[in-house]
């Protein structure tokens, strides 16, 4: 959803920071027009290194996946189906101008469809790498967002199997910084400055809305049912509220499954993983004790 | 829209948010088209038949909006008896081709009687050689079917288009058209965007808020450097650049002045220019130094210069902004030009090909150049960027806006500015030393800008010579006068220069008391001192109190049709001006005569804008009518037709003659087109701009965080395509056209889709054109494979529609090359060629052009 | 050859997430051939069958991150779990007065103390910022826990060892000794304490994550650690000559039961959602690595061919940590098997 101008929360100052005010991005795809200026803005901002000149013939996408070095990702999804009511050339008319020799069948509409959409590290309600970072080194900010202090990460590698987005990713060298974790910092630096995070900022069809998180979800939820009214029988929110996640601030509108975008359906924090593990654990240790005790007094 | 001017796309977006329709008329589903309500594939280059198929539609079923047509274009007005038609004898040509020249005589397309200010009109449009009954004949053929066997597009898609547009015409709808280098690129470009013109006026949507035709501009400020170009044939303000003949500025003046419309200002103008130019050395006794302003002899565009620097007769040039090694057609041929030059001096902001072609290029590569023997010595000046340095940008709707330099260039980088002003120091200095007579025109500028301590010009002082001043100057002069309407009055010495500003082109004079370096501009700085370019809080959903808009800061031009003949609006919700019955008034600056009733009839004989009767708003004519009908100043015809691209899979459907007649071929052996049909290059080729890169690349492919994005030339092709050429996607693959061949990897897409046009299935090939031999990520160059041409009347070459071939496997490398390509594309001898093509120096060359870049 | 695109940063990639067309090799290659021969007929590289490759997710892009955990990380686990459980018989030996054994185990112990850290350090990536692993005590973390747990097992092990030499080669005398004593006893107690769950830990450390492989196996990985460590522990010690049947008894302890968590395993099967444990070189790893220390380390033992199923085991249990560890890998990167993991 387009905001008004000056009036828009992409383009305020604010106080988010002093007010304790939980805040959030809300991505909307249907007005994306993948033109990456989030995934540069990041870049420049942050002064994130290239991670590489590799073509990978994935559509226009040629960052591939988040990562150490790309905190926002716009990706490309070439799909067979319809957005909206779209028509895109005689296809969606069913009068078909594909190929002819596939005979009767490509006079059958034959629907296609691009949709981008901006993916960012999903700043969990429970945060998997959080939960796991050993050093206390990602901390949760006052306005809600997950922080890796970077002074404090040891390199471990914890985090970056903890998150079920494979979102945060230890820099192999030779890049700068090499060794740490790196992830989206919500832009924390000009947040708490008044600034809008800067991929946010450029976003030129405010695509990326950033705001009270409250804000976003009730506008997220009218945006949905809006886009269901306009045809787009497959808008639905990403936000897992029901998994031990419990909801992420950085949520997106999706047209059609998760999984076409590389989104866990149900994603979940690995610590409810911890109280099986750990009984297994005691077991175990206790069965070696008494095993070994046993040996060592009868034989 | 998307790919290239993504920010403008915003208001898209908006649009679309509150319901509009986007429809996306494109060969290829670019970023564009996946937010775009329609996308109408097409083939390249048949867009004239897709309007005139509209337009045609329109008109035989009577869905166009009769109440503004009538009384506000020129439907009504009687052609001359003598006026022939393409349709008369199906050959494609209009009245007047002189085979010869090849050119146009264009007399018998005036209006009846020669005189384009008083018309003859019927307003019941009946009359058989009225311009709306020619304009019906001249696209009846364009019927949906036609359509479909032309352009690809099926009917039913069609109809949908066509309906979508005719629902937001009308008193309470508009429709914008936004075009750029897709409709601009090909050797009818002009006669596309006039199809673009005739649909929009017989919609109603010309000068009401919501319509428009959008010229979407290239680079930042290309608006501005046509405003005051950068071209060989206009000077500022759209004046024409004087041509051999025009001995004597009254000459010049009876040539090019107007009696009726605002073109009968031209004498003001003009002269003001020249007092810009000369200060007190222009007087009303030596013509106002008219005389020192050099005349055309011909087609001095970039082309034309271009084959004589291959010839070896032009010794230097200056490259400011430019990368012809990558961005120009033929760049084979444009790398070969460059090595025979004796001297070479390119500013940018990084080693361009342009600058390293002498070590770095193909032709290198391919041992068909040695670096040991390329004589050209090349000076490379580092560039300052554009937050490095102040000035104005005009943007695409003609606004300037005020840049502030955010820091200082590093190291030896310099401003533009900078650059010329201490060339044109020292070349002064120089002409100063010498008595050639040919000297005096550097002799007598009147060069007073003051500098900073870098020696910069002060870019506002430029600004304030723009906008214009009374020339005496006022005792004292001085800067702290700014609030006495004087701005900047001393020059670098210190000396008052001239007197208070003007505050529009209104006051401008033909009698040397004004001087102004771009009349349109006028208004920009006047006497309240306030650089209006650089305002920033604007007011009103135009935007008004942002910056400042040429002219006279109307946000939109022709406003006076945004009401009724009889002055009020056509609708409330798309109201802009109107008559309060006294004056105009409204959201916008009106642009007409403020106190002119609508009801106002000139008198006989009347001149000027008293001429331009009240319901007529398009006051730059003569007639102060919309043109459907062009009767003058076009070089291939007053309408739209339907010519193949210079090369072309297919025939013309409509005409005996393939191509547009008056197209420059500019013929060679290295500038050879492919006849139509030709079983060697069985595919369309199509060039067109990543959101990634930029133009040529300078600023793009080496710059790590853009580079990476898209880092390796490609091609997209269909699968249909891939699979009949046993191409997987990220193959690499060759593309050979007749001037050569270049590789990239395959980017198989369904966005790319096979044509049918009456039953035969005809596949497209899209290149981006980015890529060079220098920077970050490297790749061929597209323009390896294009040819040189140039429009008619603008001289842009044919980007857009071209025909090629594509082999599996990798491009050759070394000397393999040149085998390799004289295998797919025979090297030797001229045979083989489009037989519309004219030989070599067989076509005339063509004056009075304008060159245009978007 | 000079405007041929170069890739100068395809080294930083080396972790595969760009998807980069398989075969930059034979691309380079073609490339050569062409200059050389002047004309290439043959076809560039396919990427996947058919024109547009239609992989699972998004362009087959990973869904989680795959460890990065390299070589380090396996050995460490070995050591990690011999040591600890080393720690553990040192005490069960210490309390039915096999004295020889217990130093020994000690011994074992305490190299397993100095060597984990090491291990662990080499692996970080900031490694001269690894004291930051004692920032904070964080019990929802088990490479925290595990932290605190070496640290722990360390100490005791090392002090442990001192005290224990002190005592034995009779450094002080009388009560300063029986102190020695005293201290010893309760460092073996620490030992074993911390020891027991250094071994087991593990299995939490990577079985409490987002990789499938892993968190579908949570509750058989610290078994199998755990009982490898045991098993390990008994392995070395043997070898270094303790042939006693307790020794022996716990070897048939735990071959027995990593013979039952092989056939476990290999009927615990998620399809897609953990198919890197079972399929790939990952598999093939834990598979070799559970014979080795399950059945074949079983038959060797019955046959009383103790040297061999010692060395065995040990080799099963080095190994299967190198397979589990790689599982993770396959599996992080394999987007079908995260989505296959959420229906479980
Ligand atoms: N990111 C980015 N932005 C840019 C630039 C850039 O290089 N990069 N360049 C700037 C400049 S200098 C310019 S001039 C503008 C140009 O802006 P655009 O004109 O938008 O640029 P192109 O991509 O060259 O062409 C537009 C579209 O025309 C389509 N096309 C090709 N042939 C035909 C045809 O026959 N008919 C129709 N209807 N469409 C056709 C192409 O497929 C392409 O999608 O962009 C400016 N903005
Ligand atoms: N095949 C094909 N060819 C095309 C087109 C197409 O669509 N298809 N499009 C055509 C069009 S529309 C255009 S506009 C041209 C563009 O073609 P060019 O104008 O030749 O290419 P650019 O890369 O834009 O060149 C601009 C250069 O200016 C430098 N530069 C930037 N800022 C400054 C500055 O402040 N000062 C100086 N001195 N230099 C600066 C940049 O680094 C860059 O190298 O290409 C044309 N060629
Ligand atoms: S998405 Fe991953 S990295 Fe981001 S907060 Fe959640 S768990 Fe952490
Ligand atoms: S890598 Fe850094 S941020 Fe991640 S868990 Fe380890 S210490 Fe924490
Ligand atoms: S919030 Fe900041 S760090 Fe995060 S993706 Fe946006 S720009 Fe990058
Ligand atoms: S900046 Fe906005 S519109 Fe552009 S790719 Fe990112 S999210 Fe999409
Ligand atoms: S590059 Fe500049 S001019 Fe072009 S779209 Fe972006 S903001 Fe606008
Ligand atoms: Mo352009």
């Amino acid at each position: 959803m387009i905001g008004e101008g000056s009036h828009s929360t992409n383009q305020r100052r604010h106080n988010y920071v002093q007010e304790n005010v939980e805040v959030g991005f809300f991505t909307d795809p249907t007005v994306c027009i993948g033109c990456k200026a989030c995934e540069v803005a990041c870049k420049e901002w942050n002064q994130v290194p290239d991670d590489g000149f590799t073509w990978s013939g994935n559509s226009y996408d040629n960052t591939g996946h988040l990562g150490a070095s790309t905190w926002r990702h716009v990706m490309f999804v070439e799909q067979d189906r319809r957005k909206g009511n779209q028509i895109v050339g005689s296809h969606s008319l069913g009068n078909g101008d594909g190929d002819p020799s596939a005979g009767a069948s490509a006079k059958a509409e034959d629907p296609f469809r691009w949709v981008f959409l901006s993916d960012v590290c999903k700043h969990c309600e429970e945060a998997g790498c959080l939960e796991a970072c050993p050093t206390g080194s990602i901390v949760r900010t006052e306005v809600g967002s997950v922080l890796v202090q970077n002074d404090v990460c040891n390199g471990c590698g914890y985090c970056v199997v903890s998150c079920p987005f494979g979102v945060i990713d230890r820099r192999p060298s030779p890049l700068p910084d090499a060794g740490g974790a790196f992830k989206c910092t919500f832009c924390y630096d000009r947040q708490k400055s008044g600034l809008v995070p800067a991929c946010a900022k450029v976003c030129p069809t405010e695509s990326i809305v950033f705001g009270r998180l409250d804000d976003l979800r009730a506008q997220a939820a009218k945006r949905v049912q809006q886009l269901q009214e306009a045809g787009y029988q497959d808008a639905q929110l990403y936000d897992p509220t029901e998994t031990s996640v419990r909801g992420i601030h950085a949520f997106f509108l999706i047209l059609g499954e998760p999984e076409a975008y590389g989104l866990p359906p149900k994603p979940q924090i690995p610590t409810i993983y911890l109280k099986s593990a750990w009984t297994s654990a005691f077991a175990t240790a206790i069965a070696a004790v008494i095993a070994t005790l046993c040996a060592f007094a009868f034989l | 829209m998307a790919e290239a001017h993504p920010v403008g796309f915003r208001w898209a977006m908006k649009a679309k948010e509150r319901g509009a329709t986007i429809i996306h008329v494109d060969p290829r589903f670019s970023r564009t088209s996946a937010l775009a309500d329609i996308w109408v594939p097409l083939r390249a280059g048949t867009d004239i038949a897709f309007l005139g198929g509209l337009i045609r539609h329109l008109i035989e079923n009577d869905l166009f909006f009769r109440e503004y047509v009538v009384p506000y274009t020129n439907a009504s007005c009687i052609l001359s008896d003598e006026y022939r038609d393409p349709e008369d004898n199906g050959d494609g040509y209009f009245s007047g081709w002189d085979e010869e020249k090849r050119a146009y005589e264009d007399d018998s397309w005036l209006y009846k009687g020669g005189d384009l200010s008083r018309p003859e009109r019927d307003l019941t449009l009946q009359h058989p050689q009225c311009v709306f009954q020619k304009l019906k004949r001249h696209f009846s053929r364009y019927k949906p079917e036609m359509v479909e066997k032309i352009c690809g597009i099926p009917p039913q898609l069609f109809h949908k288009v066509a309906d979508a547009l005719v629902a937001a015409s009308g008193p309470k709808k508009t429709a914008a058209v936004c075009y750029a280098v897709g409709w601009t690129q090909h050797s009818k470009g002009v006669q596309i965007i006039r199809a673009a013109a005739i649909l929009q006026l017989l919609l109603g949507n010309i000068g009401r808020p919501g319509g428009g035709i959008l010229a979407l501009r290239g680079h930042a400020s290309i608006q501005g450097s046509t405003d005051i170009p950068t071209l060989y044939d206009i000077l500022p303000g759209y004046l024409t650049m004087p041509h051999k003949g025009d001995e004597t500025l009254q000459q010049y003046l009876d040539n090019y002045t107007k009696k009726t419309g605002l073109w009968s200002g031209y004498p003001k103008y003009m002269v003001s220019t020249l007092k810009a130019y000369y200060g007190k050395r222009a007087t009303a006794e030596n013509d106002f130094g008219y005389s020192w302003l050099p005349k055309l002899t011909g087609n001095h565009s970039f082309f034309e210069f271009l084959y004589d620097m291959l010839d070896g007769k032009m010794e230097g040039m200056f490259l400011m902004g430019q990368n012809p090694a990558v961005g120009a057609p033929n760049s084979r041929l444009q790398r070969k030009a460059l090595s025979k030059l004796k001297w070479l001096v390119v500013r940018d902001m990084v080693e361009i090909e342009s600058a390293n072609f002498w070590r770095e290029s193909p032709e290198i590569d391919r041992g068909e150049l040695k670096a040991e023997d390329i004589e050209t010595e090349v000076f490379f000046f580092p560039a300052a960027g554009h937050a490095e340095k102040e000035g104005a940008f005009t943007n695409t709707q003609r606004l300037l806006q005020w840049r502030e330099k955010a820091v200082d260039p590093p190291g030896d980088c310099r401003s533009e500015a900078w650059f010329m002003h201490q060339l044109a120091l020292r070349l002064m200095a120089k002409a100063k030393a010498s008595t050639d007579p040919i000297d005096e025109s550097l002799r007598a500028l009147d060069w007073w800008y003051p500098e900073d301590e870098l020696g910069d010009p002060n870019m506002e002082a430029v600004l304030a010579e723009i906008n214009g001043w009374y020339t005496d100057p006022v005792a004292g002069g001085g800067d702290s006068g700014r609030t006495d309407g004087i701005v900047f009055g001393r020059d670098r010495e210190g000396n008052p220069h001239h007197g208070k500003q003007v505050n529009g082109f209104a006051e401008l004079k033909a009698d040397g008391s004004t001087a102004s370096g771009c009349w349109i501009y006028s208004g920009v700085l006047g006497r309240d001192g306030e650089n209006k370019a650089n305002l920033r809080k604007s007011k009103d959903y135009l935007g008004h109190g942002w910056g400042f808009a040429w002219p006279s800061d109307r946000r939109i031009i022709y406003n006076r049709a945004s009401a009724r003949p009889d002055g009020s609006p056509w609708s409330e919700q798309k109201k802009l001006v109107w008559w309060d019955s006294e004056k105009w008034t409204g959201i916008d600056v009106p642009g007409f005569v403020k106190g002119k009733p609508p009801d106002y009839e000139p008198e006989v004989g009347a001149e000027g804008l008293d001429a331009i009767p009240g319901d007529a708003p398009f006051i730059l004519h003569e007639d102060g009518l919309g043109w459907l009908y062009v009767p003058k100043g076009l070089k291939d015809g007053p309408l739209p037709t339907h010519y193949e691209p210079l090369e072309s899979p297919v025939s013309n459907e409509l005409y005996s003659h393939e191509t547009n007649p008056a197209v420059h071929w500019f013929t060679r052996s290295e500038n050879r087109y492919a006849p139509p049909g030709d079983a060697k290059f069985p595919f369309v080729l199509t060039t067109y701009r990543l959101t990634e890169h930029h133009t040529a690349g300078g600023m793009s492919r080496f710059l790590s965080h853009l580079a990476e994005l898209q880092p390796e030339m490609f091609a997209e092709i269909s699968p249909e395509l891939a699979r009949d050429l046993k191409i997987s996607n990220g193959d690499y693959i060759c593309i050979v056209t007749l001037r050569g061949a270049i590789e990239a990897r395959a980017l198989v897409s369904r966005r790319i889709r096979p044509l049918h046009l009456d039953g035969k299935t005809l596949h497209q090939v899209a290149l981006p054109y980015h890529y060079g031999t220098a920077g970050v990520v490297r790749g061929d160059a597209a323009n390896d494979l294009l040819t040189i041409s140039g429009e008619p009347n603008v001289t842009i070459m044919e980007a857009k529609a071209l025909t090629c071939n594509i082999m599996p496997g990798r491009l050759p490398r070394g000397r393999a090359f040149a085998e390799f390509l004289n295998e797919y594309a025979p090297q030797s001898g001229l045979t083989d060629l489009h037989p519309e093509q004219p030989a070599k120096g067989g076509e005339k060359m063509h004056s009075h052009a304008q060159e245009g870049k978007t | 050859m000079k405007a041929i695109p170069t890739h100068k940063a395809t080294a930083v990639n080396a972790r595969g997430y760009r998807n980069a067309m398989p075969n930059e090799r034979r691309l380079d290659q073609l490339r050569e051939e062409a200059g050389q021969k002047s004309v290439v007929t043959g076809r560039g590289v396919d990427v996947a069958s058919g024109p547009i490759p239609r992989k699972s997710g998004y362009y087959g892009q990973p869904v989680v991150k795959p460890p990065v955990w390299t070589w380090e990380i396996p050995i460490y686990f070995f050591v990690g779990g011999l040591g600890g459980m080393s720690a553990v018989i040192a005490l069960a030996a210490a309390l039915s007065q096999h004295v020889d054994l217990a130093q020994t185990a000690m011994w074992v112990a305490a190299i397993a103390a100095i060597l984990s850290p090491l291990l662990l350090i080499l692996d970080l990536g900031r490694p001269r910022l690894f004291i930051n692993m004692l920032r904070v005590f964080k019990p929802q973390s088990a490479m925290s826990m595990g932290a605190w747990i070496l640290t722990g097992f360390g100490a005791c092990v090392v002090l442990g060892l001192i005290a224990i030499e002190l005592h034995v080669h009779q450094v002080f005398g009388g009560a300063l000794d029986q102190l020695m004593r005293i201290v010893a006893d309760v460092l073996m107690f620490g030992s074993a304490f911390f020891g027991m769950f250094l071994a087991t830990y593990t299995g939490v450390l990577i079985g409490a994550t987002a990789i499938p492989a892993w968190f579908l196996h949570r509750t058989l990985l610290p078994i199998h650690f755990g009982t490898a460590g045991l098993g390990s522990a008994a392995a070395l010690l043997e070898l270094l000559g303790h042939r006693i049947v307790a020794l022996n008894f716990i070897g048939f302890y735990a071959v027995a039961i990593e013979t039952a968590l092989l056939i476990w395993l290999s009927m615990d099967k998620h399809g897609a959602a953990d198919r890197a444990i079972h399929q790939h070189s990952s598999g093939w790893l834990i598979r070799i690595g559970e014979i080795l220390s399950g059945p074949l380390a079983f038959i060797l033992r019955f046959f009383a061919l103790v040297p061999l199923a010692a060395i065995s085991f040990l080799l099963g249990a080095l190994v299967s940590r190198f397979g589990w560890i790689a599982a993770g890998k396959v599996s992080g990167s394999d987007p079908e098997s995260v989505f296959a993991a959420e229906r479980y």
